[in-house]
Formats: C-alpha cells, sequence, structure tokens
C-alpha cells in the first residue's frame, strides 16, 4: 500500500503535469530525490514531461519560497534593466507549499517580493519534516545508508544494521511546535487538509533560555556560534533574506568584520535574525541547511515571541494587515523606556 | 593619566556612552540643559539624527563592537514626532532589539531608550544620570566587543 | 624512510610529549568538541590524555585552516593620535612556532601540495606550510561519500604527509616520509616495524593503487566551450542557494579578499576566506558583475575545480573527500556533476 507522502508524490506529479501542459504555469518547483539519504534537490521543472522527478517526502526540509522571486523572473521575457514591463499578464509559476511555506508567500507578496496573481500555490498539510541531523545523531559513528519512510516510522539501514524509529521522534523541533501545519494560501490542493495543532506552549525553547541568568545566556550564545564558519548558508535558504548588498557586505562602514571572529560571528546572527523580526515563520530551513548544526533558530523564535506577545501578530498569517514593523498602535508597550514608571524589560 | 590607564584600572575608570539624539527633541533637550547649566556626567558622547527613527541596530551593534560601554537612544515623546510617526515605528523596533540583546546575555543597562523632548532640560540630565550610573554599576562593556589585539595572536 | 611499529598506548605518549613542546591540534570529535574550537572550526587541542582516535573520513574542518588561515593579518598599523609610527604599515612578525596537525586522511593530505600549486610564491602560505608538521591516518575503511580513488588519489597513500599511520596488526606502521617527520620523532624510543608488516602495507597499497587519471585525462580533452554551454548547469543554477558551505568545508578552495579592520585606532588587514558563490566576489567597481546569476556562479565553482585548475597546474583541484556531498544544503553532488560534464559532446 503506497503510503500517504507517495500519495501525495503522485498527485503532485499529475497536478504539476496538467498545469505545464495546459499552460497555466511556466514552471513549478518542487522537490526530487537526492544522491544521499534523508536528501532531496530543489527543482524547478519546466516542461511537463520531466514532471515525473518530482517528489514529496519527509526530508522536504528547504523552504521552496527561498526560489519563488528568482523563478518569477526567470520566466518572464528577457528584457534590459531599464526596458518597461510588458503589457499583458506575465507568466505564473507553481509552488509546493507548506504552512509555513505559504506564510512566507504572504509575506513576501505584502514586502512586494511576488505578486500573487502570479503564483499557482499547490498546498500540502505538512506532517512535520524530519531532521537529518537527529536521526545521524541517533545512529553516532554508524553510517546510514538508507532511510526507508513509513507513514509513522523511519527504516534506517547501513552496514550491518537496520533499525526502526519513531518518526515523530526525529521530527525537527520547529515542525514539532508548530501550530499552523497547513497552507494559508490553496490554489491547488494536494492530499488531505492538515488541522492546526494545539500547543499549549510553542516557545518552551525559549522560556527555558530567559529563566537563566545572563551570564548564562551569555555563555549560550558564544558556544553556541562558536563553531559558525560564516558560509551564509543560513541566510542564503531564507525566503526573507532577499537584499541586493547584505550588511554584511557593506565595506563603509563595515558594520560587521567579515572574518572568523567570535564578535564578528555573534553580530553577524543577532543582525540577521533581528531582520527578520516579525516576518519569520519559524520555517526551520536556517538551521536544517547549516554545515555546523548550529541551532540559530531560537533568536528568531525569541524574536516571533515578542512580536507575538507585544504586538499580537503571527507573520503571513493576516494578509490584509500590515507586517508588524511597517505599522504601530499610539498604546504600544513601552515599559523598556528607561524615564517610564516602573521601566525594565518589555513584555514582562 | 594616560588612556590606557583609563580602561584598565577600575576605579578610575569612567564610561563611554554613545547617545544617539533626535535633532527634534532630544538633541534640543541637551542643549537646553546645557544653557540651562543643569549638570550630568560627562560620559556621553552625542550624535545627531534626524529622528530616532533613523537609528537602525547596524549603529548601535556597531557601536557596542567599537567598545561602547553603553548606548542611549533618544527622541521625541510619543506623538511629538516631527516626522509624525518615526518614532512609533522605531519603538517597536527598539523594544524587539532590546530584548533580543537581553536574550543573548548582554547586560541589562547596557542599551538604553528614553523620550526627551525640547523642553526637558532637566529631564535630559537626569536620563544621563541614570544611565551613567547604570552602566557604571556594569563595569567595561565586554560582550559583543571587538578586539584587534587579541586577534593577531591566533 | 624508517617505518616503526607503534601500539595505541605509544601513540598517545607521542602526542603527549609533542604537546609539552609544540601546540598539537587533532580533530574534533562530536558536536560538544566541535562547539568548543581550539583553531577553526573543527580542530582541538590534542594533549594526549585521553586515547587519540580519528574518525572515518574526513575531519569536521578542513587541514587548510591551518595553512590558509581565516583570517591571515598581513599588515598591522596604528590610527592613534600622537602615535610616531601613525599610518605605517607593518608587516607582522612571522610566525614560526611548531605546530602538529594529528589526525587528517589522505584526502586532506593532498589537498595541502594541491594549494601548494597556487600558492606557492605566497610568503604566508609557505611560512605556515614550514612550520606545519603533518601526522595523518591512512583509511582503512571509507564513507560513501569518498571518492578520493577518483581525483587521482588513494585512501592508503601518504603523499603530503609527514608522518602517516596505517593500521597493523596491534597498533600502528608509523613511515616517517620527511625531515620534518624525523625531527618530531627524534628522541623516541621505538620498535622498528617488522619486515612482514611492511610487506603486507605494502601489498594493501598494491591492491588498492588508486590515482586514477582516466577521467582527469576523459575532461582534459573535452572542449571548454562545450562544458560551459552544458545545459547541465540550468538545474544545478536554479537548485543552488549560492551560500557558501561547500567552499568554506572545501579543502580546496582557496579563493580569499583583503579587507581592513580598525579598532580603537589599531588596524589590520586582513585576509579571509571568499567565496566564489557570493555575487560581491566578482563585482566591479563599475557595478557591473561578469558572475551576476545564480547559473553562472555555480558553473564558476565547478569548472574551476574541473576544468580551468587542471590546464593550469595538471591536477583536479578537488580530492574526493566529499564534505561538499554531505553538507550542501540543496544536495548538489560534484559526483553527479562530474558525471554529467563526462557525458558533454
Amino acid at each position: 500500500m503506497p503510503t500517504i507522502n507517495e500519495k501525495i508524490s503522485e498527485e503532485i506529479r499529475a497536478q504539476a503535469k496538467k498545469l505545464l501542459a495546459e499552460g497555466t504555469v511556466a514552471a513549478v518547483i518542487g522537490y526530487a530525490s537526492g544522491s544521499l539519504p534523508m536528501t532531496v534537490k530543489p527543482l524547478v521543472v519546466r516542461r511537463p514531461e520531466d514532471c515525473g522527478k518530482l517528489l514529496w517526502n519527509t526530508f522536504c526540509v528547504l523552504n521552496l519560497a527561498n526560489f519563488l522571486p528568482e523563478v518569477l523572473k526567470s520566466v518572464e521575457p528577457p528584457r534590459g534593466p531599464r526596458d518597461p514591463k510588458p503589457e499583458g499578464p506575465l507568466p505564473k509559476v507553481a509552488i509546493m507549499a507548506t504552512g509555513c511555506w505559504s506564510r512566507n508567500i504572504v509575506v513576501q507578496i505584502q514586502e512586494h517580493q511576488v505578486e500573487r496573481e502570479r503564483v499557482v500555490v499547490m498546498g500540502v498539510g505538512s506532517r512535520g519534516m524530519v531532521s537529518r541531523r537527529k536521526v545521524e545523531a541517533l545512529f553516532a559513528g554508524r553510517e546510514i545508508l538508507a532511510v526507508e519512510e513509513l507513514d509513522h516510522d523511519l527504516i534506517v539501514r547501513g552496514s550491518g544494521f537496520e533499525e526502526k524509529i519513531n518518526r515523530w521522534s526525529v521530527v525537527r523541533d520547529n515542525c514539532q511546535t508548530c501550530t499552523h501545519p497547513d497552507p494559508l494560501l490553496v490554489d491547488v490542493r494536494i492530499g488531505e487538509p492538515v488541522s492546526d495543532r494545539k500547543n499549549p506552549n510553542p516557545f518552551k525553547q525559549v522560556d527555558e533560555l530567559e529563566a537563566k541568568s545572563a551570564a548564562e545566556r551569555w555563555g549560550w550564545f558564544t558556544s553556541e556560534f562558536a563553531t559558525c564558519i560564516r558560509c551564509y548558508a543560513c541566510r542564503n535558504a531564507c525566503p526573507l533574506c532577499y537584499c541586493p548588498t547584505c550588511f554584511v557586505d557593506d565595506a563603509k562602514p563595515q558594520w560587521v568584520g567579515k572574518s572568523l571572529d567570535a564578535t564578528d560571528t555573534g553580530l553577524f546572527h543577532v543582525m540577521r535574525a533581528y531582520h527578520c523580526a516579525g516576518r519569520c515563520t519559524d520555517c526551520g530551513a536556517c538551521e536544517s541547511v547549516c554545515p555546523m548544526g548550529i541551532n540559530m533558530r531560537l533568536l528568531t523564535k525569541k524574536l516571533n515571541k515578542d512580536v507575538l506577545n507585544l504586538y499580537g501578530i503571527e507573520a503571513g498569517m493576516q494578509p490584509d494587515s500590515p507586517l508588524p514593523l511597517t505599522t504601530y498602535k499610539i498604546n504600544d508597550p513601552q515599559k523598556f523606556i528607561v524615564t517610564e514608571a516602573g521601566a525594565g524589560k518589555e513584555g514582562e | 593619566m594616560t588612556s590606557k590607564t583609563n580602561e584598565t584600572s577600575q576605579t578610575n575608570w569612567e564610561p563611554k556612552i554613545i547617545a544617539f539624539l533626535c535633532n527634534w527633541c532630544s538633541y534640543a533637550g541637551a542643549d537646553l540643559a546645557g544653557v540651562s547649566r543643569f549638570q550630568y556626567p560627562p560620559n556621553i558622547r552625542i550624535v545627531r539624527v534626524p529622528c530616532s527613527g533613523r537609528v537602525s541596530e547596524n549603529m548601535i551593534l556597531s557601536a557596542l563592537k567599537s567598545g561602547a560601554d553603553g548606548i542611549l537612544v533618544s527622541g521625541c515623546h510619543p506623538g511629538d514626532c516631527h516626522y509624525i510617526s518615526g518614532n512609533y515605528f522605531a519603538r517597536r523596533r527598539f523594544a524587539l532589539l532590546g530584548n533580543l540583546l537581553d536574550f543573548i546575555g548582554i547586560e541589562p543597562g547596557r542599551v538604553n531608550f528614553s523620550w526627551v523632548s525640547a523642553a526637558e532640560g532637566e529631564q535630559f540630565a537626569e536620563v544621563v544620570r541614570t544611565v551613567t550610573e547604570k552602566v557604571k554599576e556594569l563595569g567595561p562593556a565586554t560582550r559583543l566587543v571587538k578586539k584587534i589585539e587579541a586577534m593577531q595572536a591566533a | 624512510m624508517k617505518v616503526f611499529k607503534i601500539s595505541q598506548a605509544e601513540l598517545d605518549n607521542m602526542v603527549a610529549l609533542w604537546s609539552q613542546s609544540r601546540k598539537v591540534y587533532r580533530p574534533a570529535v562530536g558536536r560538544q568538541q566541535q562547539a568548543q574550537p581550539d583553531y577553526g572550526p573543527g580542530w582541538r587541542k590534542a594533549e594526549g590524555a585521553s586515547p587519540l582516535t580519528v574518525p572515518i573520513g574526513p575531519a569536521a574542518g578542513s587541514v587548510k585552516t591551518f595553512l590558509f588561515p581565516q583570517p591571515e593579518t598581513m599588515m598591522t598599523y596604528s590610527l592613534k593620535t600622537g602615535d610616531p609610527d601613525r599610518g605605517l604599515m607593518k608587516e607582522p612578525a612571522k610566525l614560526t612556532e611548531s605546530q602538529v596537525v594529528v589526525g587528517l586522511r589522505p584526502c586532506d593530505a593532498r589537498s595541502v601540495l594541491l594549494n601548494n600549486l597556487p600558492f606557492r610564491e605566497d610568503p604566508f602560505y609557505q611560512a605556515n606550510l614550514e612550520r606545519t608538521v603533518f601526522v595523518g591516518f591512512t583509511c582503512d575503511e571509507s564513507l560513501s561519500t569518498c571518492f578520493c580513488e577518483q581525483m587521482g588519489g588513494s585512501p592508503l597513500d601518504s603523499d603530503g604527509l609527514d608522518i602517516a599511520f596505517s593500521r597493523a596488526e596491534n597498533g600502528y606502521l608509523a613511515e616517517i616520509l620527511t625531515p620534518k617527520g624525523e625531527e618530531l620523532m627524534a628522541g623516541l624510543n621505538l620498535a622498528p616495524a617488522a619486515n612482514s608488516d611492511i610487506t603486507a602495507l605494502a601489498d594493501r597499497r598494491k591492491e588498492r593503487p588508486g590515482k586514477d587519471t582516466a577521467i582527469l585525462n576523459t575532461m582534459q580533452g573535452k572542449d571548454l566551450n562545450k562544458l560551459y554551454e552544458a545545459p547541465l548547469w540550468q538545474p544545478l543554477g536554479d537548485s543552488c542557494i549560492n551560500c557558501g558551505a561547500c567552499t568554506f568545508i572545501c579543502p580546496t578552495c582557496y579563493c580569499f579578499d583583503i579587507q581592513d579592520e580598525v579598532v580603537k585606532g589599531s588596524g589590520r588587514r586582513i585576509r579571509y576566506w571568499d567565496s566564489c558563490m557570493f555575487p560581491l566576489y566578482s563585482l566591479h567597481t563599475t557595478g557591473h558583475n561578469p558572475r551576476g546569476r545564480k547559473l553562472q556562479r555555480t558553473r564558476n565553482r565547478f569548472m574551476h575545480k574541473l576544468k580551468y585548475f587542471p590546464e593550469r597546474f595538471g591536477p583536479f583541484s578537488c580530492v574526493g573527500c566529499g564534505r561538499c556531498v554531505q553538507d550542501c544544503p540543496v544536495n548538489i553532488d560534484i559526483r553527479e556533476v562530474m558525471a554529467d560534464l563526462l557525458t558533454v559532446e
């Protein structure tokens, strides 16, 4: 019997083929199989006959919305930088999207990076994606050669071993605490909708750190980011990071030094996270792609918590209202102002 | 006294505090404090900015990186912004930045935010006194401060 | 060449002895150690107190960090008012202190030789090479991502090492290959290896000759323009996110940029790792970028490793360690790229 994800894959291939063959879209952004166990390759399909390569599984950790602005541009008729936009509608692009990815597309629309009418969202309810690092940590010292996915379990094989592990136990932290797994925007529904999850405290990890002293938190921060090699995979995997020139590349003034220095690395991560304030959907791509396994997601999670508590906004959930940092309320909390009566930490 | 002993000896140490003051209110407030001869500690170095909304996190973090012991960002009171709403936007950004810096373990009191109007000379002096006292208690900044000498040996 | 038979205990004693007079580094094993690096991500000081274990496959951090450090201080200067040397560029004192890197694999050892081709006249690289002793371990087992043999290396090879350890019965065979290696072993009272052990190792090497040049020759025969315009780059350019993970973990990527850093009046001119994946890398002052698109940048990395570098220097600029294969966020697999390139007619 085919698994849930095999059925979804089948549906994706059929729908993508239909959209491309009908000429509704010029490209479909999806996933193809990877060369190693637990990996997948992002794939842009431009011809109906290539749709057979598309698939869906539990290892689709990279956020496909990251590719959307560039692919949209690539299907436009070529024109010079000063040429006017051609008349009439531009070609559309279809994209697979789970809850968080669809919210990122909403943010991209709010920030005018993407036009809603040019996107066909193939919505897939997410059952949580598996963290390759978590699985590898379970098999430390043994190389994993193949992983087979069942609906609720994974069968992990290597030379001389075969073990069954529970799938949910190795699902990424951000998926485990996710409350909106079903896509917000759906043009073409793939598979069954997934209902919202109840989570008494999605910010548990943040709360635990907040309960510690400033010195302990500083200790956590410095050791967590000590291994950073400044490859910027976290930045480049993020659908929110589309600036043509990143602040790290500014030379005058040089906000952040570019070599391996604890201060520069720390500053880079603080600034990167802060630039995602009010926009991050906790898709976990940054953490999943880090070659050093750094949990930088906690920084954006902290910001998400504050944005929700102080301004009552979750990024990408309200397509019609402005982003939290592009608006304000006259009576926004301001306990952090030193001249306020009872001044202190904001939000406490 | 050389600057070296100034930095190293705890008893004589005086903090350097970078103050980003908006042109229309807080900078004028500092001016008023001056002409009215209100006393406040000489530890602040003022950077005049058009609006508190102009102050980006890059500026604040850059000051910390360069060795500022404390930061003060001050703008017009909410509702009084010369550009109507600049400080309202700034308020949201500063609230989040302050909390994020606190989260990574920057000592509370290192980075401070206030509202001071052009008529509040005495209040400006009071804010500077409060902030300087707080920073003095914390001692010289070490977190997120870049040190070049130490790097060369690596 | 001297060959000694060494037990695990003797090896640990040797590491302990070396670490008394020099800095000795070994690969960090596991997440906890990697979070506390002593030299670049992935390397820890070795004290010899705990048994030295070398993980299968390449170490987490590549060895280039010792020869091509991130960053390298090239010049220092002062901008302080009143300093008589204000504004004068000074060369920092050359580091001459000997350091030992223990636990690298043949792939990384070979990268030292490959990087030496472009850096052969680079004073900084050469100074670091001079003061570093490489103690490596040949591979009995490899990972599924290892492909050194395709790239002209071999898992049992000792090229680029000063001392090579190979697994033997109840311990290791230590081959002392260079004067630097001899100096390190001087004064140690060790048992010479039995002839039977030496022949056994030689036989194993014969069984796995590696150093395959067939792929290199085929690639050399391909027309550069055809490879450049091959359709295979389109999907790679689509999926690549242009991060620098592959270039920074790669032992043979050696591109750098130079910048000045000034803090409180003391300045330094540093050379730090750059990546051809970043748009800034090829951006001209005019604003023109000859590699302005993702596809062009992705193509450049592979063309450089597999075509431009061999045309200039001979071998591929890839040792087949497989780090990029393991860690690429979008699973761009250089083995697949190479296979695709070989089919281009």
